[in-house]
């Protein structure tokens, strides 16, 4: 391989890494989910791009709106769908019954698919590209403008949701349920409260993550919820259940592993290289990237 | 007619496909990897007959073995992980094998034509059955002679000491650990016994499809694998038989009048049905209460 190639494939995975903030925030978003209700919700993905889709929705009496508006109305529908998931999905399935949730988010996944399969007549939608004439140049490489944007924001939101988490009142009783749910109750904390508002937070997360993944890409599809839940899922496994930080960094791995692998074999291989770097992370360190001393069962 | 005896051939492959999941879950286990055994299933079976002239019964059951391995060797790494991580690894052990297939090709030249599997096109020209006169109502009765023998199997296993091991592992692991049962021979056991029926189904699917390729054994199908026991409910083998029928046959055939209602409608009554009733249509206490119905004239304290 000589010089020129190894400047694309640095320049792939600059790409990769860019873009690995999308995954970053669905990550965080299925980790959060378990961690407070200790069950999956595999409709969070099909949820954050019926989000980006609602955002254009709202937004489609204006002409050209502002990037900043586009990103909040995302987020605003991405709260909603969380809550009315958390309703339709969690509340009235008995607590014990884990399987029953999983169909249940299951059924809501292909729910919203549909939704917005019927709504747009499953044309995929332009979605609005910010600053994607921006180009940075750095000596041989070139950044995009649209995926630093994208990556500038995911990390802003990611500030913005660690402080939320470790330094509001909602954080601490947040954190408290998904420690001991028991001992929160009986220290005041409403577990509804808290599983609604954790739907509602993640829900604008997921929002602002589909949003993202629409301004990467240029355009919205119902196609996308597929592989993003499936990318979420394995990020969130790679960093570790639980672990924010943790789902983070995978996904910023990811990101960069993905490109990478696309560039050097092919789009059709791209996903059987990252199938395998999570079974590496099963078999090897199950616990997670930031995974503590191993313990033994 | 033809349309329904189609949809009776579809109900019980898909039978098949829930049962081998139903196997994994008496454990507890939720596993999205049974499309992918169904894959290996209908990719070694078809490349048997077509490829290599052999019987299918022959096919059938390299098939099964092949199949029960691959769920063997994916049951020791997989199930050192349970709950959601036991979901995403075996979530993506399904995708790798669905994008093995994508990249795998294997032909021959047969006279005029190349045959065999060709990467995204898919595996054409598995003719198995129309070439050694199988009629539409043969295949039938060979697809449901196979389930019924596949749920008395089952069946059986449920009622003996094997059966009531799995559901102990499945429903507290701990007392079942203590209690001297090795958990994780039970857990890889059941596995392969899933795979087994998995690679039977996916045998016999290709064969009556004539031609599979990768994106049918993608995320979707092994989503429904799982759907249909959890929906049919776990106390016993008729509820997933139940499950496939609802959807198979209403809310994918039965509702094709309302157009494209249908699917939204699909998603919605999954949710609802899975809020009114959490263990299944068919839960122990339903189980017992139709006992009771059916058997109320002969024996009044019995059931």
């Amino acid at each position: 391989m000589d010089l020129l190639d190894l400047i694309d494939a640095a320049q792939s995975v600059a790409d990769g890494l860019l873009f690995g903030s999308t995954y970053a925030l669905l990550g965080i978003g299925f980790t959060l989910i378990f961690g407070v209700m200790h069950k999956i919700n595999l409709s969070y993905a099909a949820a954050s791009i019926g989000a980006a889709y609602g955002s254009l929705l709202l937004l489609s009496g204006f002409t050209a709106a502002p990037a900043v508006i586009v990103f909040m109305a995302a987020a605003l529908c991405g709260g909603v769908i969380g809550a009315l998931v958390y309703f339709i999905g969690f509340k009235f399935i008995p607590v014990a019954n884990p399987l029953a949730t999983l169909m249940s988010t299951v059924g809501l996944l292909l729910l919203i698919d549909e939704i917005i399969v019927h709504t747009t007549e499953g044309v995929p939608l332009a979605y609005p590209a910010l600053y994607s004439d921006v180009v940075v140049r750095l000596g041989q490489f070139m950044l995009r403008g649209d995926l630093m944007f994208v990556f500038v924001l995911g990390c802003a939101c990611m500030v913005l949701f660690l402080l939320l988490l470790y330094r509001t009142r909602l954080g601490i009783a947040t954190r408290a349920v998904s420690q001991q749910p028991i001992a929160s109750q009986l220290c005041g904390i409403s577990i509804l409260q808290v599983n609604v508002l954790t739907f509602v937070v993640t829900g604008m997360l997921g929002g602002i993550a589909g949003a993202m993944s629409g301004a990467a890409i240029g355009m919205l599809s119902p196609l996308l919820a597929q592989p993003l839940t499936v990318k979420g899922l394995i990020v969130t496994v790679i960093g570790g259940l639980g672990s924010i930080p943790g789902a983070i960094i995978a996904g910023l791995i990811v990101g960069a592993l993905e490109s990478l692998f696309q560039f050097l074999r092919g789009v059709t291989e791209r996903d059987l290289y990252i199938m395998m770097l999570l079974f590496a992370f099963l078999v090897f360190r199950p616990g997670g990237i930031f995974a503590k001393a191993p313990g033994r069962d | 007619m033809d349309f329904y005896l189609g949809l009776a051939q579809v109900i019980g492959v898909h039978t098949l496909l829930g049962l081998s999941a139903y196997c994994v879950l008496l454990t507890g286990q939720v596993s999205l990897a049974q499309a992918a055994f169904f894959a290996v299933g209908a990719y070694v079976a078809a490349i048997l007959t077509v490829i290599f002239k052999w019987h299918l019964f022959a096919a059938l059951g390299v098939s099964a073995v092949v199949s029960g391995l691959t769920a063997c060797a994916v049951g020791f790494p997989a199930l050192r992980v349970k709950g959601l991580m036991l979901v995403v690894a075996t979530l993506a052990f399904g995708e790798a094998v669905r994008l093995f297939f994508f990249n795998f090709t294997y032909q021959i030249q047969a006279g005029e034509l190349k045959i065999g599997p060709h990467g995204a096109e898919g595996f054409r020209q598995i003719r198995y059955f129309p070439e050694h006169g199988w009629s539409t109502f043969d295949v039938l009765m060979f697809i449901w002679l196979m389930v019924a023998i596949v749920m008395a199997c089952l069946w059986w296993l449920d009622q003996s000491r094997a059966g009531a091991v799995m559901r102990a592992v499945g429903e507290d692991e701990v007392a079942a650990h203590s209690s001297g049962i090795n958990v994780t021979a039970v857990k890889v056991l059941a596995m392969t016994i899933g795979g087994v029926i998995a690679g039977i189904g996916g045998g016999i699917f290709a064969h009556y499809t004539t031609h599979i390729e990768h994106v049918q054994f993608g995320v979707i199908l092994a989503t429904f694998a799982i759907a249909y026991p959890i929906l049919g409910g776990l106390s016993n083998v008729f509820g997933t038989l139940l499950a496939v029928i609802f959807i198979q046959g209403f809310l994918i055939e039965g509702l094709r009048f309302l157009g494209d209602w249908r699917n939204l409608l699909f998603g919605a009554l999954i949710v609802l049905a899975m809020n009114l009733r959490p263990r299944g249509f068919l839960d122990a206490g339903g189980v017992a209460s139709l006992k009771r119905m059916l058997f109320a004239g002969k024996e009044s304290s019995g059931a």
